[in-house]
């Protein structure tokens, strides 16, 4: 209670402020999904209140965006998406705080884009502003002319945020033969210097194409799954496995790649690559202390988006590629996965209708997401949509028990 | 014999110079309104009240920033209302040259990316409203061949009156018929056919004026005869000549915003 008191205070000491020239605004929601498995549960009955409080005067600015999520069978979460300063300099601006950094040309696929961590407590079904999550970093742009220099400081380490026990989007674990004990002591990444992450990037947006090209010395957002096996050994002819324990663990990662979009008559082409050192794979090779791997990968995507009898199409491939491959590795040599989207607007635009899916072409399962968005009023809308997943294996075909449909009511103001 | 000579070239210059207006082709009409200078830069507010078969009102606002470079033209556009659009913005470069399509970028704030989308459909229609890209200015006259029809007044104001077809027979108006202002250069009315030759909707400008010396367009409606729906579209806040920076047209700006 005193935590609801102390938010409706905050809240209209915001609102008081407004008078003073700050812009308010976000949205209310209300999103409420049904299973499709047969017993009619519900997935998620939540209710959110997003706010932007934002000040700019002349070189300065601020932004604050709190967010609320309610839900029936949960505690009330309450956070800061981003909270940040800005600096404008005459050909310098400089940003201080928790915020979002989001780079790239792929659309819903993290290749060059790997700055924010992801925040998959609802695996990829929220909206992207919601999956990213706004990390403290000290973030500066150079300009020159249609030129970016952008150098991103992050002093303290943040990881993917998974679902929690008992969550329906939590990925699935590896079968072992034993129960495995997790152990979360080496998870943590110390905040100190040494342990920061640092990123660069050069952009430029000019007439025939835009494009950046990045470096990052970062950390593993997802942790490497180290297994450590206890045997046995009483009999070293025939030793018995007595338990396994596994050390969730993050490692370095350096980063080197680049992003393209350009025009070729009515197609807009745009790819995406990067180089990944240092990743680690876990493999099914017993020789291997700890069953894990370091291997590099590429990760890379071509896309094509055109316009069709007033529907906008767009479709992606998007390969990993681990070198020096090893057949004991637990992932495929190549990872393929395609997406497609195709979207049209009707009644003057308000009603939108539009269909994307994610397609994993090595397990042949997808997710499947139609949606049909209807605007009542300006700044009111009502959603209806499904999540379908197909397949048995793989990032989507784990989640197959869970297709859903859902409603949106969304308020912005 | 001077006053015969004198009488002789009073005559010539008389039927040159009648002669020279005969000669105003349509294409020159229409290269006329296309080119109307409006100044180097102008940033204006742009209001649009969108009016469905029930009356219903839907309101979008946009501070709008434009500067022409010499060679290319360049706009950037702020979406203010409604809500949920809040912060998008549209950034187009128009070339001089007619072999080369506009680069048009849009930035979603939900997303923080600045996107490159194809020019190629300029018949899709702005902001939900009644106006396409190619009735918003973007059209270049020698996409449609021209033809006077007729001269006539129109709101007290001299026109002519000219036809265009498109020279793609794929486009969505078979046709179109142009008012235009004679000394102005101003499309004051235009009607719309439609792909079966159908009359689709009517364009009238209802406000217009002089702003540092140029001829400036306030206030438009248009009127979709098969859809009942109307857009009325405002500027306001109108500011010619201002010096808008260089970098007010870079993705930094459009990430910016309004700050």
């Amino acid at each position: 209670m005193k935590r609801f008191i102390s938010i409706l205070t905050v809240l209209f000491v915001v609102a008081g402020l407004q008078a003073q020239g700050l812009s308010l605004t976000g949205y209310a929601r209300n999103y409420t999904g049904v299973l499709l498995n047969g017993d009619n549960e519900f997935s998620i009955i939540q209710n959110t209140f997003n706010l932007n409080v934002e000040q700019s005067k002349d070189k300065v600015a601020f932004k604050v965006n709190p967010y609320m999520y309610q839900y029936s069978n949960q505690d009330l979460e309450i956070g800061l998406r981003e909270a940040y300063l800005d600096i404008f300099f005459e050909s310098v601006d400089l940003r201080i705080g928790k915020q979002q950094i989001i780079w790239g040309k792929a659309d819903g696929v993290f290749i060059t884009d790997i700055v924010s961590p992801k925040d998959l407590t609802e695996f990829l079904l929220r909206d992207f502003d919601e999956i990213r999550m706004g990390v403290t970093s000290l973030k500066a742009d150079y300009y020159m002319g249609d030129n970016t220099f952008e150098l991103v400081w992050i002093p303290r380490f943040t990881a993917t945020m998974f679902p929690p026990e008992g969550s329906i989007w939590r990925p699935a674990m590896p079968a072992f033969p034993v129960q495995p004990v997790i152990d979360h002591s080496r998870e943590d990444v110390q905040a100190s210097l040494e342990n920061s992450e640092a990123f660069a990037k050069y952009s430029a947006l000019t007439e025939y194409i835009d494009f950046e090209l990045m470096a990052g010395y970062a950390w593993d957002d997802d942790p490497t799954m180290h297994v450590v096996k206890q045997m046995d050994m009483s009999n070293p002819q025939h030793p018995v496995l007595t338990g396994i324990t596994v050390f969730p663990e993050h490692h370095r990662l350096t980063i080197g790649g680049g992003s393209f979009s350009t025009t070729l008559g009515p197609f807009v082409v745009r790819g995406e690559g990067a180089y990944y050192q240092g990743k680690y794979f876990n493999t099914t090779d017993p020789m291997v202390k700890e069953a894990v791997v370091e291997k590099d990968y590429l990760h890379y995507l071509l896309g094509l988006d055109y316009t069709l009898l007033d529907w906008h199409l767009s479709g992606q491939f998007i390969q990993q590629a681990i070198l020096d491959y090893d057949e004991a590795i637990d992932n495929d040599e190549y990872s393929n996965m395609a997406t497609f989207l195709a979207t049209k607007d009707f009644l003057n635009e308000t009603l939108n209708v539009s269909f994307f899916m994610y397609y994993d072409i090595n397990n042949e399962a997808s997710l499947i997401r139609p949606k049909l968005t209807y605007d009542l009023a300006d700044g009111f809308s009502v959603l209806l949509g499904a999540n379908i997943f197909t397949g048995t294996e793989g990032m989507f075909g784990q989640f197959d028990d869970n297709d859903m449909v859902y409603t949106q009511l969304k308020y912005s103001f | 014999m001077k006053y015969k000579i004198s009488m002789f070239l009073l005559i010539m210059i008389f039927a040159v110079s009648a002669f020279a207006q005969e000669k105003i082709t349509g294409l020159q009409v229409m290269e006329k309104v296309y080119n109307r200078d409006t100044g180097n830069d102008m940033e204006a507010n742009l209001t649009m009240t969108l009016v469905n078969s029930r009356g219903e009102k839907r309101i979008r606002e946009i501070k709008q920033f434009l500067r022409d470079f010499g060679k290319v033209e360049k706009k950037i556009m702020f979406f203010i209302k409604p809500a949920d659009v809040r912060n998008t913005s549209f950034m187009n470069w128009s070339y001089d040259d007619e072999n080369k399509d506009d680069d048009q970028w849009i930035y979603l704030p939900a997303l923080k990316k600045v996107k490159r989308i194809s020019s190629d459909s300029k018949s899709d229609y702005f902001m939900g409203s009644d106006f396409t890209y190619d009735d918003l200015g973007d059209r270049k006259p020698a996409d449609d061949i021209h033809k006077i029809l007729r001269e006539e007044k129109l709101n007290g104001e001299d026109c002519y009156v000219i036809e265009s077809t498109p020279k793609d027979e794929e486009y969505m108006y078979s046709k179109t018929i142009t008012w235009v202002i004679k000394d102005k250069w101003i499309g004051l009315k235009k009607e719309f056919y439609d792909e079966d030759g159908d009359f689709l909707k009517t364009l009238n400008i209802e406000k217009y004026d002089k702003i540092k010396g140029f001829w400036i367009i306030l206030k438009t409606k248009m009127v979709n005869k098969q859809k009942n729906h109307q857009t009325v579209m405002e500027l306001s806040n109108v500011k010619i000549n201002v010096g808008i920076p260089k970098n007010k047209f870079t993705e930094r700006m459009m990430k910016r915003g309004l700050k």
